[in-house]
């Protein structure tokens, strides 16, 4: 993957001289709200990105509270059927198809998230030992893992509008006999809807599925795109000459937040 | 971009306190643990019926695994202290903002009935 170097990407680098670092532990001794320092004791960039975390922390609980809110004001009554299930829609894997196979594959997109973050916390830790080889073996590996995320993504999607779900109207209205056939059948035995199975539902299910998790994936896109920038900024020793590998740290954030994201998706979507 | 500090001197914007390698083998047991609760989801899903107890061990199960990643792989086990409450103490004012949605939102169904 050498011939990275040759795009002409970031050509500044900030180096911090020795004097510097001198002049810092001077400032390092004196009291924490004293001035010139860190009192959080990290650098700025880091601080921001915090900070940027707590805001979209916000963000996605106000969608996951308004998924809440829609849910507990949807129950059956004389105008609109019951919340449907999740796990009875969401009951399809790659290659098997008519098998009712529910939680399976969105179990497999949590591990494959939860490994890419484990390689991304690896990268970081060598990022702390400046072992640039490791570093671009892992972020290597974090990248492929983000890809394949959404490529999962990709698929549940296509699967779900392909079963009749669109953004302003939900074909998951599951009748009595609905709950019955699905109540029939047994993991891993074959399944389809059948006539009457089905009726208007209501229709945030659908709408609030397809903003939340495409938020989400956004989110997990742009980490992805992150993590590219960073990965060819180590492959070029843009880190090496800076001294530091701190940039890691805070794509590493953000790809962890990214992760603590989708245990939440996973727990109100699918679980519940 | 213009800076107020000369080259070669200290810059409090630009410079980055040093950092030192914890180990992997905290990481790696963050991992299993993770993928253990997320196992543990996938059998308590089909072995339970639905119950509202359920959805509390789910919920449970949740928070255990982002205390899990912001502390170990988000690192805040290791910060200082003051950054770990400015970012933690405001999410507070979700769980505000849970109750008093999930209690509008079950007034409205009342309503639709």
């Amino acid at each position: 993957m050498d011939f990275l170097v040759f795009i002409p990407l970031f050509r500044r680098v900030e180096i911090i001289p020795p004097m510097a670092n001198q002049q810092a532990a001077a400032f390092e001794k004196q009291p924490m709200w004293a001035g010139g320092r860190s009192p959080f004791n990290v650098s700025y960039g880091k601080l921001m990105m915090w900070i940027f975390l707590l805001s979209d922390a916000f963000t996605f609980s106000s969608l996951l509270v308004q998924y809440g809110a829609q849910r507990f004001s949807n129950v059956e009554s004389a105008v609109t059927t019951k919340w449907p299930d999740p796990a009875s829609i969401f009951n399809h894997f790659p290659f098997m198809h008519g098998f009712h196979l529910p939680l399976l594959f969105v179990s497999v997109m949590t591990f494959i998230l939860i490994a890419s973050s484990v390689t991304m916390v690896l990268a970081v830790e060598a990022g702390h030992r400046n072992s640039r080889k490791e570093v671009q073996k892992y972020m290597l590996y974090t990248i492929v893992g983000g890809a394949a995320f959404l490529g999962c993504q990709a698929w549940e999607w296509a699967t779900f509008i392909h079963e009749g779900a669109r953004l302003d109207s939900n074909m998951f209205g599951i009748t009595d006999q609905g709950y019955k056939h699905l109540a029939s059948v047994s993991f891993g035995d074959h399944f389809e809807w059948e006539a009457g199975d089905r009726t208007w539902g209501p229709v945030p299910f659908a709408a609030l599925f397809f903003i939340v998790t495409g938020f989400h994936g956004f989110h997990v896109f742009s980490g992805v795109v992150i993590n590219v920038v960073v990965y060819i900024m180590t492959v070029r020793g843009v880190f090496e000459r800076r001294g530091h590998y701190e940039m890691i740290e805070k794509a590493g954030l953000y790809w962890h937040f990214v992760d603590l994201v989708w245990v939440f998706v996973f727990t109100f979507f699918y679980l519940i | 971009m213009e800076f107020y500090t000369k080259p070669g001197e200290y810059d409090p914007i630009n410079y980055v306190p040093h950092t030192e390698s914890h180990g992997t083998s905290e990481l790696w047991r963050t991992f299993w643990i993770l993928l253990g609760i997320t196992i543990l989801d996938f059998v308590i899903y089909f072995v339970m019926g639905p119950s509202g107890f359920r959805n509390f061990i789910f919920i449970f199960f949740g928070l255990v695994k982002a205390y899990y990643i912001v502390g170990a792989f988000m690192h805040m086990k290791h910060e200082r202290i003051n950054l770990a409450l400015i970012i933690l103490v405001p999410t507070i004012f979700i769980i505000g903002l849970i109750m008093g949605l999930l209690y509008e939102g079950s007034a409205i169904s009342q309503v639709k009935c």
